[in-house]
């Protein structure tokens, strides 16, 4: 019996000494507990060295759950991330509402500015409503150009433009085998799509797909590379309705903006396509459009006004305005109130720039930060007429050599 | 000195053994049980003697965060989480701004711009028989 004791003991040490050795091979639980949520989480225990993603999402006041999901408990890796909200892309749109919406956060009201979720799954960016619709219209699937399908299912119930719904474009339903191959080769660019292979088309989806540009972090400040992850990196051809790739592979700006083909002026390639395309014509306005001119509607006379006609403005008054708030997180301008800044047709403030007191005009790029200054159209020699604004006209006189 | 004898030497190991196994699985039993997987956070703190914060002061306390203020009123704390999603305020020119998202709050914890929509949240202080000033956030 004492002999049975004594080796009973002696096993009993050894899986100690070995669970003692284990145990000490774990990392030590590192707990956070977010002051938006009130709850205990570990994720940093392992993730210690991913950066802030942002100064508006301090790790500090939101945790990773609140965002990532998954088990916050869990020091196992495969427990851990077993519930995550779409993968390592929480902004993917098919989760998006649960990671970054909220009445608080990205799904808030019109009138606050913070229904950024619901303009984005109605955005022409997202249900590639006209592409669909067109290339349906071309193949003899559909009688007209009227948008009928999106990439998902989407409605809008309070619909200004007449479309109150689209449904989901389902490809292989399609009788023309040349709507099944654009379902199989072209559906790459809307912003839920997985990318093609390639570094020049990498991105992340839902709303990473624009304002993720390094790992783990979000910003307002982005540069034309990122949108040309989609736009400017070749053409779909209608005859093989497959993706035909540019051939140039330019380092410099200028060529690398835009496809060989394309004519624009010095400002069109200098600044960054977020300088002037505004969050409604990028991110949508909240309703359902057929194709992207619906909602593209900058013009060259936004910023420049036309002979008779100087650029609308409006004076900063309100210190809740947006203008403050898109500047806050992307300071750039150090807009005060009292300020004069350019406005669009549709009451969008161009926040980045601001009028001077001798009658030009300054901007500073989102994300290049460069500093320009502009003359207005009205007392130069130009002799455009207001109606003839589209840029084809201003290029003929204006348009740079590659 | 006494030599062991075989039969002492194998008791006295067999005895340690049984300690040793028994002291460990105790002790790591104690450890596993004890472990807080799912803590609450802080509701309570203790200042310290209100006499290391003299009349006309603010002091910020940053581990809460709060900022105490000593007036004539009295001792009085403003939190210092911001009321729209919970970042920590810093110091603005007349008052309190939030680092993540703008809001601004005056030197009274009221709202000047948003997005943030209610003031500052008022913090309960208790002052004990024996001098000590102690701060509830909830």
């Amino acid at each position: 019996m004492r002999k049975l004791i004594t080796i009973s003991s002696g096993i009993l040490l050894l899986v100690l000494a070995f669970v003692w050795w284990m145990n000490s091979r774990q990392p030590r639980p590192m707990e956070l507990i977010p002051t938006l949520t009130n709850q205990p989480e570990y994720c940093l225990t392992c993730h210690t060295d991913l950066p802030e993603i942002s100064a508006s999402h301090p790790v500090k006041t939101f945790g990773c759950v609140s965002c990532h999901g998954g088990e916050r408990l869990a020091l196992d890796a495969d427990l851990a991330h077993s519930t995550m909200r779409g993968g390592e892309n929480p902004s993917d749109l098919t989760v998006v509402e649960t990671s970054c919406g909220g009445n608080n956060c990205h799904s808030g009201s019109e009138a606050e500015k913070r229904d950024h979720i619901q303009r984005v799954t109605t955005s022409i960016q997202s249900t590639y409503a006209g592409a669909i619709a067109n290339i349906r219209f071309t193949f003899g699937a559909q009688k007209d150009l009227s948008a009928q399908f999106g990439i998902s299912a989407v409605t809008d119930e309070h619909t200004q433009t007449g479309i109150a719904s689209l449904a989901a474009f389902a490809p292989p339903a399609e009788k023309n085998s040349m709507l099944q191959k654009f379902g199989e080769n072209c559906l790459t660019c809307h912003i839920n799509a997985v990318p093609r292979e390639g570094e020049v088309y990498a991105r992340q989806t839902g709303c990473a797909a624009c304002h993720l540009t390094e790992k783990h972090k979000l910003t307002t400040s982005i540069s034309y590379t990122q949108c040309n992850t989609c736009h400017n990196r070749g053409n779909y051809n209608l005859r093989t309705m497959a993706f035909d790739e540019r051939t140039d592979h330019p380092s410099a700006r200028l060529q690398d903006y835009y496809q060989p083909i394309s004519q624009f002026t010095k400002c069109e390639y200098t600044l960054d396509c977020v300088d002037c395309h505004t969050r409604s014509e990028v991110m949508g306005n909240g309703d359902l459009h057929a194709n992207k001119k619906d909602i593209q509607y900058i013009q060259c006379k936004t910023c420049h006004g036309t002979p008779t006609e100087l650029p609308l403005t409006k004076m900063l008054t309100d210190p809740n305005d947006i203008a403050f708030r898109m500047d806050f997180l992307n300071p750039i301008m150090d807009l005060k109130l009292g300020d004069t800044v350019l406005m669009t047709e549709q009451g969008e403030l161009l926040w980045n720039t601001r009028a001077l007191s001798d009658g030009t005009y300054e901007m500073t790029g989102k994300a290049t930060k460069q500093y320009f200054t502009f003359k207005p159209v009205m007392g130069s020699g130009c002799t455009q007429t207001g109606e003839d604004q589209s840029s084809a006209y201003c290029h003929t006189c204006h348009a740079v050599e590659r | 000195m006494s030599d062991l004898s075989r039969r002492d030497f194998l008791k006295l190991a067999r005895n340690g053994f049984l300690y040793l196994s028994g002291a460990l699985t105790l002790g790591g039993l104690i450890r596993f049980l004890s472990f807080e997987t799912n803590p609450a956070r802080q509701t309570r703190f203790e200042l310290g003697q209100s006499a290391k914060y003299p009349l006309g002061t603010k002091t910020p306390l940053n581990e809460i965060p709060a900022l105490l203020i000593h007036s004539d009123q009295g001792f009085t704390a403003i939190s210092l989480t911001c009321t729209h999603l919970g970042c920590t305020l810093e110091d603005d020119a007349d008052g309190f701004a939030c680092p993540c998202h703008g809001s601004r709050f005056d030197a009274d914890g009221n709202v000047k711009h948003g997005p943030a929509a209610k003031p500052l949240k008022r913090l309960r202080l208790e002052i004990t028989k024996d001098d000590e000033l102690i701060l509830y956030t909830e």
